[in-house]
């Protein structure tokens, strides 16, 4: 990582994007909400969420995390693993 | 940047047939950088400039958003040989396009995709289709990828 995380503001910025992908309002983004049963995200739309954040992060998520991204919740305690936190 | 791909190789591919194959040859396959710049001839025997339009030929938004999806299928395949061998069904999720100007008979359209993240069972990808050098359209794809076994 060449630049620190700002976790508050990542978490922010996090849920702008899940609410824009999955087209749910940010009232309705709980870090706890469950992608697939609470926000109908599916599989294609994991991915985008993936593709956003490596592009916005620079970072890269492998590819057998991707699974186990199930919350938003999920997604902050993985970029806090990869960004060495 | 290595690899020219003809049209028999593009079949082996691509699922896709007359009157639905939209890529003649791959000019560039780049692995590492996940890139791939295909091409597209269009013809005054192309089957749609019959209706689209009577004595004004121009290609429809549809078929340059398929001729990108066929391009985003082969940027896979060059990721992800192993599952492309098996003939999986493609489908697409999400198509953000943008048309810039009109494609005709005679022009060539020059495809280039690039990953933005490519899994076993998806991608995220862009596209650009241009004509002479000019942006004729750009497109982020969002596909799936399903193998027979798995359904």
């Amino acid at each position: 990582m060449s630049q620190e995380i700002n976790m508050d503001k990542v978490k922010e910025e996090m849920r702008n994007l899940v609410a824009e992908i999955s087209e749910k309002s940010i009232e309705e983004i709980k870090d706890d909400a469950r992608f697939s049963e609470d926000l109908g995200i599916d599989s294609m739309m994991a991915l985008e969420i993936v593709a956003s954040i490596e592009k916005k992060y620079k970072v890269v998520i492998p590819e057998a995390e991707i699974p186990n991204m199930r919350s938003l919740q999920n997604v902050y305690d993985l970029l806090g693993k990869i960004s060495g936190k | 940047m290595e690899g020219i791909w003809d049209i028999n190789k593009i079949q082996e591919i691509l699922p896709q047939r007359y009157p639905f194959l939209f890529i003649d040859r791959v000019v560039s396959i780049d692995e590492k950088e996940g890139k791939v710049t295909c091409l597209k001839n269009f013809t005054a025997n192309d089957y749609f400039f019959t209706g689209h339009f009577p004595g004004k030929p121009v290609v429809p938004g549809v078929i340059m958003i398929e001729a990108m999806a066929q391009a985003s299928i082969i940027g896979f395949a060059a990721i992800k040989p192993e599952v492309a061998s098996k003939h999986p069904t493609y489908y697409l999720g999400k198509v953000e396009a943008k048309f810039r100007r009109a494609v005709t008979v005679g022009d060539q359209l020059v495809i280039e995709v690039k990953k933005e993240k490519i899994v076993n069972n998806a991608g995220v990808v862009t596209a650009v289709a241009k004509v002479n050098g000019e942006v004729a359209a750009e497109a982020k794809i969002m596909f799936g990828v399903i193998l027979e076994s798995h359904r």
